[in-house]
């Protein structure tokens, strides 16, 4: 199981003018990125649980996520 | 997980009684509070929440205070724990720790003076948020007495669901705090948080009379209080707390227990700040989906947009000791003495 970790800040994906363009909230944005470190996968989603469920899938051993307030 | 002496109780027959929150628990020997994060041991109280899962130092708006030294950064801490259990908590995480025995405990051990020290290096307050600080009131009080010193002021974002008594002996402490109101009434309160809404009113009403600046946040939450009549009596709520309380209304984000609903659209937020205006709330917000207009505060005389901000974070002032430039009119918060605006790049923070 991945160690999920609180962090101060990361990019947003889903920008505003996106939840008029898909009332539904299915709409999940990735960007990857080859580290020194290793592969590092940015996620955004309108539902956390989807991004959750891949970056898990993808075997990531820590994921890390922002607060609400 | 350390345990350390707790304050908020009194004798109960062979019990021990929690005063902290309005669950009042009983506690027998070594039993443990609704809350997970308090427990009794011997006639007195123990709790865990002296620690924080969190040292974030990030903008005062994201708590979010629009009226509350606008600019400012907030070192920002997070005991785990909530006397809640709201179906829909993006923070269940940290929120509902004891509750799910999947989640860890992930908070270390807090030191006020260190915290109080590095707040004050960085012109920043203490903020108390992503879980219940009213279980961290213990926490909250050694913070003020070391922020005090230092002139940082503490602020909490709650879901004031705090004993009149307790609140008494806490609110000197608070420079501002945002209490969340999250449903009109109190069965469906009941069914989404597992507490009564009554205590949160009048908690909200006992903050305004101690003089603690207030806002209050209401995330939009479908078939629970997204509807046109729950956003009146809302509205309502916060009126009759206060005619000038800034009032946040929140995207519902589907997740926790409540994944299988639709966010929140830009629509039905621009209908329940038309809504809230109509019940006569000058200082209503939205942060993102209704743009820069849905953040800014405007004058309610003369219109003239006193306060620009960005997704999280403040842009511009324009009052001068609190009084709008085009008219003199008195806006209502926390402000700095003079006209300000931001150095930081906006293109940090995407419009």
């Amino acid at each position: 199981m991945a160690e999920y970790r609180f962090v101060e800040h990361l990019p947003d994906l889903i920008h505003p003018d996106d939840y008029a363009g898909d009332p539904a909230g299915r709409r999940v944005r990735i960007q990857v990125r080859v580290t020194e470190q290793g592969i590092e996968v940015l996620g955004d989603a309108m539902r956390p649980a989807a991004i959750e469920r891949l970056l898990e899938a993808l075997g990531a051993e820590r994921i890390e996520q922002m607060l609400c307030g | 997980m350390r345990w350390s002496p707790a304050e908020f109780h009194q004798p109960a027959g062979a019990d021990v009684l929690c005063t902290l929150c309005p669950h009042g628990c009983r506690l027998a020997d070594g039993a443990i509070g609704a809350c997970r994060v308090r427990r009794r041991r011997g006639e007195g109280l123990e709790t865990a929440t002296f620690a924080s899962a969190t040292w974030h130092l990030d903008a005062i708006e994201r708590k979010p205070f629009y009226h509350f030294l606008p600019g400012t950064r907030a070192l920002t801490l997070a005991a785990p724990g909530c006397s809640f259990a709201c179906d829909y908590c993006q923070n269940y995480r940290i929120s509902q720790v004891g509750r799910l025995p999947e989640l860890p405990w992930s908070a270390e051990p807090v030191e006020p003076e260190e915290v109080a020290a590095a707040a004050a290096a960085q012109g920043a307050a203490i903020a108390l948020s992503y879980s219940e600080p009213v279980l961290a009131a213990e926490m909250t009080l050694a913070l003020a007495a070391a922020a005090r010193p230092r002139g940082v002021p503490i602020v909490w974002k709650t879901n004031g669901f705090v004993t009149l008594d307790a609140l008494a002996r806490i609110a000197p402490c608070l420079s501002a705090v945002n209490v969340d109101l999250k449903a009109p009434d109190e069965a469906r309160h009941r069914a989404l948080t597992g507490a009564p809404l009554a205590p949160v009113l009048a908690a909200l009403a006992a903050l305004v009379r101690a003089g603690v600046w207030v806002e209050v946040s209401t995330p939009l939450l479908p078939g629970v209080n997204d509807d046109p009549a729950s956003l009146r009596l809302m509205a309502q709520m916060v009126a009759r707390s206060g005619e000038t309380i800034p009032w946040h209304l929140l995207r519902f984000t589907p997740e926790f227990r409540m994944r299988g609903e639709q966010p929140t659209s830009p629509q039905a937020l621009g209908d329940a700040v038309a809504i809230a205006r109509e019940a006569g709330l000058p200082y209503v917000y939205v942060e993102r989906a209704l743009g820069p207009e849905g953040r800014a505060t405007r004058c309610p005389r003369c219109g003239e947009e006193v306060v620009a901000r960005g997704i999280w974070c403040t842009l511009r002032t324009s009052l001068g000791a609190g009084l709008c430039p085009g008219c003199g009119e008195s806006i209502p918060g926390r402000w700095r003495s003079s006209p300000w605006q931001s150095t930081a790049s906006s293109s940090t923070f995407p419009t």
